[in-house]
């Protein structure tokens, strides 16, 4: 799994640097960028498939974190673990769905060899030349098996698998108990099962 | 345990947050439950596979632009700061009638100032008259252009000058006489209001209107003249709604004209 990569920073932590953020001290947001601007733009490439839009996101994200710095004093004043992250992708998720709205009768891009295309547009971090080729239509079965989940489980899938985040902060994300998110993450993983082993079927026959 | 229980303990078990005491009810159920078993079995390999899947990364264009708004975002906030602190800030006065006094003082040397700079005042005016001499020439020159869209441009540029000068009337009236655009001629229509006073333009355009072969040109000419109540194109007016082949809604504005203009 590609984690994000943790820069120790100058507070400590990013909730200790978005408390100074808060506090008027923009400059933190610096610090705060270069821990979480990689992982929240995978967050929308995954769910957008788009290298431009998830780049304006993640600036609009950066924005709206510096735009309602004072909500974090009060949400995330109680320095509980993950709470900034909770915070963070709440804006993430707003973001994205507030631009879904504005541009919901755009007509999407041609679907098809898109995401095998897509998926050798990307350098793979592990190393390639021992890739097999089956491995690597095998993947892009997977890729396209994720993007014909559901939004919501497709998204659910991003923050458990890709993002790490934890069952307690995605029920602090989308506001439920941890106990459902672990019910939905099983549900979302059928579902993929399922047509992943559609498009199985579909390249054997 | 229930089936719908050993699923959230299985997605637990994706993550390994999975507690002692649940990882071993876990395993007692999937001894038990074969269906939980082989869903454990697939579904776990499908989540490890999901790892492999490559990471797009960001284009450094991103750091660049987030860099510049960011710098953009703390400057916009600094000028705050330094008044705070600025040593001007200490020589205002505390006190409100002090205050006051000082305020009044800047009000007097601001008139005072004023009133006796009378030359930047010409200055100020020279530029003035400047500015709407070439906002003249820019209108004229558009006016001869030989596309419709241009001239329709230089008619539209006259709105922006604060009184229209003769040369530009003459080429507004020509505009409405000749221009073979109907969207221009109806523009110029329009553009002449700022002189509807005056009588040389009343009377070119009533011996422009039985020229027009457009009604609309018809139409916005008889309302031009109604509006400036001009009693002399009554004759005019009279001609036109004689015509037999006169459109019935140019009919129909002449009537309205007539008896706006006898009253």
């Amino acid at each position: 799994m590609n984690a994000p990569t943790q820069i120790p920073s100058q507070y400590g932590s990013d909730h200790a640097s978005m408390t100074a953020v808060a506090r008027g001290e923009l400059s933190c947001m610096s610090e705060i960028y270069e821990n979480r601007h990689r992982s929240l733009f995978r967050f929308f490439f995954r769910l957008t498939r788009k290298q431009a839009l998830s780049e304006d996101l993640v600036h609009e994200v950066f924005l709206r974190m510096i735009r309602y710095r004072h909500t974090y004093q009060t949400e995330g004043a109680n320095n509980s673990p993950g709470a900034f992250e909770a915070w963070m992708y709440r804006i993430a998720r707003n973001a994205l769905v507030d631009h879904s709205r504005k541009h919901r009768h755009e007509v999407a891009p041609a679907q098809g060899q898109l995401e095998l295309d897509q998926l050798e547009s990307i350098p793979s971090q592990r190393p390639t030349p021992f890739e097999s080729t089956a491995k690597r239509q095998d993947m892009a079965r997977l890729y396209r098996a994720l993007r014909e989940l559901p939004e919501e489980k497709r998204e659910l899938l991003v923050l458990t698998r890709f993002e790490g985040l934890s069952h307690d902060q995605i029920g602090r994300i989308l506001g439920c108990e941890s106990n459902t998110v672990k019910g939905r993450v099983f549900r979302a993983m059928k579902e993929l099962g399922s047509i992943y082993s559609d498009l199985c079927k579909e390249k054997a026959s | 345990m229930m089936c719908s229980h050993a699923k959230e303990l299985i997605a637990a078990s994706w993550l390994g947050t999975l507690a002692t005491d649940d990882a071993a009810s876990l395993e007692e159920h999937l001894v038990l439950c074969s269906e939980c078993n082989n869903e454990m079995t697939s579904l776990g390999g499908l989540w490890h596979s999901l790892a492999d899947m490559p990471a797009p990364e960001p284009s450094p264009a991103l750091d660049a632009r987030w860099q510049s708004t960011l710098e953009s975002l703390i400057s916009a906030q600094q000028p705050a700061a330094i008044r705070k602190t600025s040593w001007l800030a200490n020589l205002w006065p505390r006190n409100p009638v002090w205050q006051g006094a000082l305020a009044l003082a800047c009000l007097i040397a601001g008139v005072l100032i004023g009133t006796n700079m009378p030359r930047q005042s010409k200055e100020i005016a020279r530029l003035h008259d400047e500015i709407t001499n070439t906002r003249e020439m820019v209108a004229l020159s558009l006016m001869q252009r030989e596309s419709a869209t241009e001239r329709l441009k230089g008619v539209s540029y006259t709105d922006r000058l604060p009184t229209i000068q003769p040369d530009v009337v003459t080429a507004l009236i020509d505009a409405v006489a000749h221009d073979p655009s109907v969207n221009v001629r109806l523009a110029a229509i329009d553009a002449l209001s700022k002189a509807s006073g005056n009588s040389g333009v009343l009377q070119s355009l009533t011996q422009s209107l039985p020229r027009q072969d457009s009604p609309m040109v018809q139409a916005a000419l008889i309302d031009y003249l109604v509006d400036a109540r001009d009693k002399k194109a009554v004759t005019t007016i009279r001609q036109l709604a004689s015509q037999p082949d006169l459109n019935p809604a140019v009919l129909e504005r002449t009537h309205f004209a007539l008896q706006q203009l006898s009253r």
